[in-house]
């Protein structure tokens, strides 16, 4: 273990961060930063790299939620298949106020508005047994929910509630519009009962309710309860065996704990079924490290931390050992890789507790305060070190070392925020990392602009700094440390954006023989691995719903990192695991190259099209492997789309308001275009496309039922403008005589006419009656009166449209169709009661019904079958039935 | 409008810094040279107030750029840092920086010196901290090179005063001398700021080493190792540590050097010399803190297989329990281990995997397990059983000495 004899000259300042600055994003180019004297030490030349499969990652294995039995085979193995639903955690326009005065205000301002109502509004709806139980079953007597007026004994002591949710319905109409005016009528109702109606002191609820959406919030713009990754890969016991395990969450609420057998082929394979455990929370970490040939899992949830046992050799199950459950929140969870069955904890309230199996906990430090200047964050995170008895602890502002045999005495500083590491303003610690594994003494760092690798010999200088440009900061990081003479690689992985970024960095390498004394440095430039969302563009198109649910499955949150390395004789590849938040571990791999110096391959340069992501473009021996990666793709889409058939994205509650199921606008027509204009715009297109033109619309059978045409003006000039000219002219009176003896005859005329026509159907109806109903009766009878004159020929229709436009010339046009005897019988009391409709609702009812029967005939489809959605169900659906069977008729030639 | 115009803009040079920064951590050089030569025209209107301006932004892209991509030459490396340095007067002494440091890593010292002379002159009104630490740098590492051009001459001096003197030696003597005048003033002044200096302290030391200034070295070494304003480095006390020792200076001063690096970092390496030194000595006090100073290296999980660290303990164990003296620095240094030391150091899969790969490792091992938890402990016991098994001589004695010092072991652990 020897220091490198000259270290790269720097400068040493103590104090607080005097470089200003924020993200900058080409902060990491260009810069050699120190060279050592004339050789050429400077960093810059690897002699071996990794390059990037340009496959997309594949996914591996998924939540395994409906485990026995949802697998699907894959050539080579058994994989786990995502089945199962997933929650996506909130957005932020669950959260947010959402107002257009509000964004205006607010849209050069940071400060977001958290829209505390309607969570608050959402509790009363979703636990309303919590919120009002027992008050509600004492006042049941006093609410009334029914429409009709009350009468005087019981109105001294009921209220009517049906007028003041008319109010609340009114009020959340007008809600964004900044001159509300509360309706009296509930702010009366809200200073009577603020005090004593609600169950849970409304008080303390707004108060915890306005705490947990700040944290909420807090989580949403940056979550540091994922740091370190739920990921871990177990290596496989012995160098010549390729058969390793996954560790992972799964399941909805990600609180199953899988350990997945895997063999390292040309791509992994599960092999056999998970081991699976249930635990009682969401699994926020899995830490995992090796001592004497056992693996030691560490599991961290808010509350609980568990840490199971998994023997080297295969095929011996994972034995949990201990679980210990904490008051606050846990935020850090390390295994030793020094001695079997220790870890280090950490909880929110700042104590950092050394765990051991056997022996317990010892507390460390338990200070609320950060370490070097004040900070809010509550995160600690502590490792290990070079020395097992010494435990590293971080917050936001740095990293001390501190003994766990005299924790208060025994310290020093390892990191600071600060001019020391020649750190920027605002720069703040993400995720500190033991890199034991490639030097016993280093330490990486990494904080939202840079990464850092330390030595505990040279305390607070960092011997390799490196500002890595991510957008997000970097939330997980994984080891992968090379033999002597080649570079350890460092994997960090942001969690919101999914990057993925690989460096590469040379150190001396600690081996029993000592090894070369050079000091830290970069090597080669660093390499952007893919993310998940970016395998998207690779996947066969899809359907357009089918694309978004893709897509939004793609692009969740990134939630670990692991990887492993396959020796396959002299092809070495390295392959990096990616778990995301919805429980999908997806995988890639990356080939070994040497680089030729002397003559740099373009291989990587294969891309030209700006922006395009790598080609599909595979090295030799690797169709097998994009066939194997595509056809599992297939089948994990057939079951991700298989699993959302089976569980519909869950509607609206059916909390809508009478009067909004009632709008004129809703029953206003389909916006899209009906079967007719679809048929008849086909037609035109043919026409189009013969290069015909089109004289007269020929199928007139589609143009029977036309749009019912306003009440005919009577002749020439409307009636308003005739009266004005003639009161403007001055025989006003005279005008008024004729016209109220010509309405006279009109009428007469009218009712002639009608008996006529009562007549002729009478002789009709005797030919008819033996095989149509009644009802079918009335509604061919209004067909007809639609159509025009009553016409017994079925091929009549299509001559008369021909000639013209004989419907405006009908006499009847304006009459209104005959008495609507099927409405009157639905609407009786009668048959609405024995419908099941509660009393309240039946006035609303036949209102709703009357509209209809008003409104024009032709778009009723579609408030039909929206009223049967919206559970009025089987009046509606009779309704819509009766007059498919009026449209269908004249069509089928009767 | 014109601020519409200003906000496409901006996005146009966003979209293109996105994709020049996505080819290059691809690795897709060419491309990124390409979006490179787009982006260019961002310095046409350059409203921006980030800490980052384009004009950096297209310095660092462009010297990463043709740092790795294959068609480019030391030349156009040059050509376009001279371009660079144009661009923006605060950066100037950063921009020749690098480039120095890139022609240095590409072996072109004289250049490195030329730019260096030329950086040096530059002068433009008020300095701020950061030019005043970047003109520091860059006399120091001139002062560098001008210490490479005199070991140079020192070398042909040495050569060629064995077989010839006379004038073309009076010359080379003479420029020798300048150039360590020139490298002494700049190595000198940098030294002095708080920092890491490795390579200048080593370079100045060595001057004055050879002219018989030993003081100023002395003071030098002591100023960079104690001064508590400079970050703890050990390789101070390791160069403070030579040096001492090249001077011959006593013991008590070598001791006094080592015994600090071994509070500040008792994992060093040199703490094996350190061992071997206190255990030679007569002192008893001396050889206590040999033992402490052995049990605290091998307490890292970096000597975890140093065999030297290993023998060194064993011996200096072997030696305590056969004189039966001083048991108890045993039994204290013990105590405080004994809880995590057998998990660490002596479990069964260690024995197996020690004796595997190293016997000599695992007899030292042994040993010390013996003595401390008895012949019955798994490490004692298996590697004494292999070694018996193999008939190694050295392990059938390994085994009969625990054996007999068995009642050790019992007052060690109560």
């Amino acid at each position: 273990m020897e220091f490198p004899a000259t270290l790269f000259p720097s400068y040493f300042g103590a104090g607080p961060p005097r470089e200003e600055g924020g993200p900058a994003p080409a902060a990491g180019w260009g810069e050699h930063g120190q060279v050592l004297g004339g050789s050429p030490a400077a960093g810059d030349a690897a002699r071996r790299s990794f390059g990037a499969h340009p496959l997309p990652s594949p996914p591996l294995a998924g939540d395994a939620e409906r485990c026995p039995g949802a697998r699907v085979l894959v050539p080579g193995g058994s994989c786990p298949l995502p089945t199962g639903r997933w929650i996506p955690s909130p957005a932020p326009q669950d959260i947010l106020y959402r107002n257009s005065v509000c964004r205006k205000f607010r849209a050069d301002r940071s400060g977001a508005t958290l829209d505390f109502a309607k969570q608050l509004g959402h509790f009363f709806v979703d636990h309303p047994e919590d919120a009002f139980g027992s008050m509600g079953r004492l006042l049941h007597k006093n609410f009334y929910l029914g429409n009709s007026k009350l009468n005087r004994p019981a109105r001294s002591s009921t209220i009517r509630m049906t007028a003041l949710m008319k109010d609340i319905d009114r009020l959340e109409a007008r809600r964004g519009c900044h001159r509300q005016h509360l309706a009296s009528r509930l702010r009366w109702f809200s200073h009577l009962c603020r005090d004593w109606l609600f169950e849970v002191p409304l008080g303390l609820l707004a108060d915890c309710l306005h705490e947990e959406l700040l944290l909420q919030w807090s989580d949403l713009l940056f979550d540091d309860s994922l740091t370190g990754g739920a990921l871990a890969w177990l290596p496989p016991g012995n160098t010549g065996s390729c058969m390793g395990r996954l560790v992972y969450p799964g399941g909805q609420a990600m609180n199953h704990l899988f350990f997945q057998d895997m063999v390292l082929e040309e791509l992994p394979c599960a092999r056999g079924s998970p081991v699976q455990f249930e635990l009682s929370g969401r699994i926020r970490q899995v830490a995992a490290a090796r001592v004497d040939d056992e693996d030691f899992v560490g599991v961290r949830s808010d509350y609980h931390c568990g840490v199971w046992r998994v023997p080297g050799r295969t095929g011996t199950a994972p034995a949990p050992l201990q679980v210990i459950r904490t008051d606050v929140p846990a935020s850090c969870l390390t295994v030793s890789p020094h001695l079997p069955g220790e870890l280090a904890v950490c909880t929110r309230s700042g104590t950092v507790y050394l765990w051991s199996v056997e022996t317990g906990l010892q507390q460390l430090r338990h200070d609320p305060q950060t370490m070097f200047f004040r900070d809010h964050s509550s995160w600690r995170w502590s490792d290990f070190t070079a020395h097992p008895r010494v435990l590293s602890c971080a917050d936001r502002t740095g990293l001390q070392c501190l003994d766990a045999r005299a924790p208060k005495k025994c310290h020093f500083d390892l990191f600071k925020v600060g001019e020391e590491a020649a750190c920027q303003q605002g720069e703040r610690v993400v995720l500190p990392m033991y890199l034991g594994r490639a030097h016993p003494s280093q330490y990486l760092v990494t904080t939202q602009f840079s990464m850092y690798v330390l030595d505990e010999r040279l305390p607070l200088v960092p011997v390799l700094k490196w500002a890595h440009m991510m957008k997000a900061p970097p939330l997980f990081a994984h080891l992968m440390p090379g033999d002597p003479g080649r570079t350890h690689k460092v994997l960090l992985g942001a969690s919101r954006t999914q990057e993925l970024l690989l460096l590469q960095y040379r150190g001396e390498k600690w081996s029993s023989k000592g090894g070369s004394q050079s000091a830290c440095q970069l090597a080669g430039a660093p390499q952007k691995l893919h993310s998940i969302a970016g395998c998207l563009q690779h996947l066969p198109t899809q359907l357009p719903h089918h694309h978004h649910l893709l897509q939004q499955r793609l692009g969740s949150l990134a939630a670990g990192l692991a990887a492993a390395l396959q020796e396959d004789g002299t092809c070495e590849t390295m392959l990096v695991f990616q778990l995301s938040e919805a429980g999908d571990v997806f995988c890639q791999r990356l080939t070994h190259e040497a680089a030729h110096p002397p003559t740099p391959t373009s291989r990587d340069e294969a891309t030209t099209a700006p922006g395009s992501s790598p080609l599909f473009e595979a090295p030799a021996s690797s169709p097998l492997v994009l066939g194997t990666a595509a056809l599992r793709y297939h089948r994990w889409l057939r079951a991700l789309f298989r699993g959302c058939r089976e569980h519909p994205q869950h509607s609206l509650p059916p909390s809508l308001s009478q009067r909004r199921l009632f709008t004129r606008k809703e029953l206003e027509g389909p916006t899209g275009p009906t079967a007719l204009q679809k048929q008849v715009r086909q037609w035109l297109r043919q026409v189009m496309r013969e290069r015909g033109h089109i004289q007269h619309w020929e199928p007139l059978a589609l143009q029977a039922p036309a749009l019912p045409q306003p009440p005919e003006p009577e002749g020439g000039p409307d009636l308003l403008s005739t009266r004005l000219t003639t009161a403007w002219s001055g025989d006003w009176e005279q005008w008024w005589e004729d016209r109220t003896s010509f309405s006279v005859a009109q009428r007469q005329r009218a009712l002639r006419e009608r008996r006529r026509r009562q007549k002729q159907v009478r002789g009709r109806r005797s030919l008819s009656a033996s095989f149509t109903s009644s009802l079918t009766y009335q509604s061919e009878l209004s067909e007809l009166s639609d159509a025009g004159p009553p016409l017994l020929s079925p091929g009549r229709p299509h001559v008369l449209s021909q000639e013209g436009s004989p419907v405006a010339s009908s006499p009847l046009r304006g009459s209104p169709p005959a008495s609507p005897a099927p409405e009157e019988a639905l609407l009786s009391s009668q048959s609405l009661r024995c419908r099941g409709i509660p009393k309240e609702r039946r006035k609303t009812l036949r209102d709703y019904l009357s509209v209809w029967a008003e409104a024009p005939p032709e778009p009723l489809e579609l408030p039909g079958s929206q009223a049967s959605q919206l559970c009025i169900p089987s009046s509606q659906s009779q309704l819509s039935s009766a007059s498919q069977t009026r449209r269908k008729r004249p069509r089928m030639g009767f | 409008s014109s601020h519409e115009h200003k906000l496409n803009f901006k996005k146009s040079k966003e979209a293109c810094l996105s994709y020049i920064q996505d080819a290059m951590l691809q690795k897709q050089w060419k491309r990124a040279a390409e979006f490179l030569t787009s982006y260019v025209e961002s310095l046409e209107k350059d409203y921006s107030r980030e800490p980052i301006g384009p004009s950096e932004m297209i310095w660092r892209i462009g010297t990463e750029i043709l740092c790795h991509h294959s068609d480019s030459s030391m030349k156009e490396f040059n050509c376009f840092m001279e371009q660079m340095k144009t661009l923006g007067v605060k950066r100037y002494l950063k921009v020749c920086l690098e480039h120095i440091y890139h022609l240095l890593c590409n072996g072109q010292i004289d250049e490195a010196y030329q730019n260096l002379s030329l950086a040096e002159s530059w002068r433009f009104g008020e300095q701020t901290a950061i030019q005043d630490k970047e003109m520091k740098l860059i006399q120091a590492y001139r002062g560098l090179l001008d210490y490479y051009s005199w070991s140079k001459q020192k070398n042909i001096l040495l050569e060629h005063g064995k077989c010839l003197d006379g004038f073309a030696d009076l010359s080379v003597e003479q420029e020798m001398h300048s150039c360590f005048r020139k490298a002494a003033v700049n190595l000198k002044e940098i030294i002095k700021i708080p920092g890491v200096w490795d390579v200048f302290v080593k370079c100045y030391v060595d001057l004055l080493e050879f002219y018989g200034d030993h003081n100023e070295a002395c003071q030098v070494l002591n100023e960079y190792a104690y001064n508590s304003k400079f970050p703890a480095n050990p390789n101070a006390h390791v160069y403070l540590y030579h040096f001492l020792k090249r001077q011959g200076e006593s013991k008590k001063s070598l001791v006094s050097a080592l015994k600090i690096l071994h509070d500040l970092v008792p994992s060093h390496e040199l703490m094996i010399d350190f061992n071997t030194m206190l255990q030679k000595s007569k002192k008893r006090k001396k050889r206590r803190l040999g033992l402490e100073v052995i049990f605290a290296a091998l307490d890292y999980a970096g000597w975890k297989e140093n065999v030297k660290a290993w023998s060194c303990l064993a011996r200096q164990v072997k030696q305590i329990v056969i004189s039966e003296k001083h048991l108890d620095w045993i039994k204290q240094e013990w105590n405080s281990r004994k809880d995590w030391w057998p998990a660490f150091h002596f479990s069964r899969y260690l024995a197996k995997r020690n004796w595997q790969e190293n016997k000599s490792l695992s007899y030292e091992k042994a040993l010390v397990a013996g003595i401390f938890l008895g012949k019955d402990c798994k490490y004692f016991k298996y590697v004494s059983h292999q070694g018996c098994k193999a008939q190694v001589k050295r392990f059938r004695i390994l085994k009969k000495f625990v054996n007999r010092h068995n009642p050790v072991y019992l007052r060690i652990s109560g």
